[in-house]
């Protein structure tokens, strides 16, 4: 493989978990890249082992076989390299936004002028500002996800990974958390890796989107989402009008269609 | 939910009142007119003179050197459980080898009440508050492990997953998410022991002792002074009462960030 910064490969990737019924199979044999700055959502039906997939590359669990290499090297354990985004969100309940958004250069040993700066530059990025003394429980769900998103970004991560960031959210924040999202990315552009069951937000978001198998998770197909947007991606247009497209909706249904076998089973 | 939670408040306060109310009214009727003998139940009147008593002095001192007595071996008593206490019960949820160790000392002792160890107390460390101070870490120090021990074993495992994507070692995760989280837990665990230790001074001090509340009690035992035992255990209720709200008062402030705040 060529060699490009700031990329992750998968490579080969198997995970057999022993159960009482035996060995149960969560991920065959998956092989994929993701590349500078893009951005690669992965859908397909519950328990495909998607998430499965999203904690072995961030380094929480090590794959029955099969390696992951971040800018080729391979991936060992965690590291804020690879910082992570949680359905449930994850914040320390007991600190102030600030103090969330702070943990990670905090206990990495980055001075402290240097960070408050840091998580001031985030606090407005992610729309935060006013907000840094509340704690997460007197916030929204989707002002959680920013603080999140906040907490991850100011790692400056080479990869970032979301597991299923918006699914806790009721539909109308979940709208504009994906606009939110798009606009926070648009700073720097990491590469990303999102995880979801929508197919709207993996097509509106995605450059490329991941089809998975139901269990044992294969890719089924890859789609070239950017490709078939044209010229301008459609995520830097508001879902609202994007809905609208025509080229928009063949693509949801196609992926849908795919998607929907595999629920069903029967294909 | 403001309104609402007021409007239970109330409630509860009426109720209280009533249930309150009621009871010193059937004590006054029962102590007046089903056993008409102040020796076995005084009437709260004959209580109230015993709390004067017990305000202008009896047996050494007024009421103030009692409790300061009492209190004095109760904190002495409870620092050591909790100094001893939440760190060994943090170790041993956190290290399976401490856990070893001490897991079988401990199911050894947790069966035992802790009066049962007054008599021996007061034979190695005698009578005065040494003896009492080592009851009281018996019977404080098991619920500050225990609860230490469940607030670290319980922790959700995504916090500290993102705490580790974030760069945190094995020491930060232990101290900066697993003790943090489990601080709501390890203050109640410190709560009940406040507790314990309140009513083992009180037991040691029944057994022997020259001062302290329980000796009051012991004292209006021997004297025939049945009041002045209601009103040394009058004492001890407030008392006991004010340490558990004022501790409440510390757990909000250590922990305002907990989502059921204001429950008392």
């Amino acid at each position: 493989m060529t060699e490009t910064k700031n990329s992750l490969q998968i490579k080969n990737l198997g995970m057999i978990y022993q159960s009482q019924a035996g060995a149960v199979t969560a991920l065959d044999n998956l092989s994929f890249e993701v590349k500078e700055s893009e951005f690669i959502v992965a859908v397909g039906p519950s328990g495909c082992g998607k998430s499965t997939m999203l904690k072995v590359v961030a380094g929480l669990q090590a794959p029955t076989s099969g390696d992951v290499f971040l800018d080729n090297q391979k991936i060992l354990g965690p590291s804020p390299d690879k910082a992570m985004v949680f359905q449930n969100f994850s914040l320390f309940p007991w600190k102030t936004v600030w103090q969330n958004i702070e943990f990670g250069p905090r206990i990495n040993g980055v001075n402290k002028q240097k960070r408050t700066k840091q998580v001031e530059y985030y606090l407005k990025v992610t729309g935060l500002e006013g907000f840094e003394n509340n704690y997460p429980r007197q916030l929204s769900g989707g002002m959680q996800q920013r603080v999140a998103i906040a907490r991850a970004l100011v790692m400056q991560p080479r990869i970032l990974l979301l597991d299923e960031p918006f699914g806790a959210l009721d539909a109308m924040n979940r709208t504009i958390m994906q606009e939110e999202l798009v606009r926070i990315w648009s700073e720097h552009r990491p590469a990303v890796l999102f995880i979801t069951h929508s197919v709207e937000e993996a097509i509106y978001l995605a450059d490329r989107v991941i089809i998975f198998t139901r269990r044992p998770g294969k890719i089924k197909e890859i789609i070239d989402v950017a490709g078939e947007a044209g010229k301008e991606h459609w995520r830097n247009m508001s879902i609202d009008d994007v809905l609208t497209l025509k080229n928009f909706q063949k693509l949801r249904q196609k992926v849908w269609s795919k998607v929907r076998t595999e629920i069903e089973g029967n294909s | 939910m403001i309104t609402k939670v007021s409007q239970v408040n109330i409630t509860k306060f009426l109720f209280a009142t009533v249930s309150i109310t009621g009871f010193f009214l059937f004590w006054d009727f029962a102590a007046k007119h089903l056993v008409e003998n102040p020796f076995i139940l005084p009437s709260p009147i004959d209580v109230m003179a015993g709390v004067e008593k017990l305000f202008t002095g009896y047996l050494g001192g007024n009421i103030f050197v009692h409790i300061r007595s009492s209190l004095y071996i109760v904190m002495i008593g409870y620092l050591f459980s909790i100094m001893l206490g939440v760190p060994l019960g943090i170790m041993m949820a956190w290290n399976k080898n401490v856990d070893t160790i001490f897991s079988p000392l401990l199911s050894i002792v947790r069966p035992i009440p802790p009066p049962a160890w007054i008599p021996l107390a007061i034979l190695w460390f005698g009578i005065d508050a040494s003896g009492k101070v080592f009851v009281i870490i018996i019977s404080s120090f098991v619920p500050c492990v225990v609860n230490s021990y469940l607030a670290v074993k319980e922790q959700p495992q995504e916090l500290i997953d993102a705490s580790k994507t974030l760069g945190a070692t094995r020491t930060k995760q232990l101290m900066e998410v697993v003790i943090p989280s489990g601080l709501p837990t390890i203050l109640t665990g410190m709560r009940i022991a406040l507790g314990n230790s309140w009513a083992t001074v009180v037991a040691a001090e029944l057994v022997v002792a020259s001062s302290g509340l329980g000796f009051l009690i012991q004292a209006g035992y021997r004297n025939f002074e049945a009041n002045i035992m209601a009103a040394s255990m009058i004492a001890i209720a407030i008392i006991g009462f004010s340490m558990n709200l004022c501790f409440r008062l510390i757990e909000n402030w250590v922990v305002p960030w907990r989502e059921n705040q204001d429950q008392f």
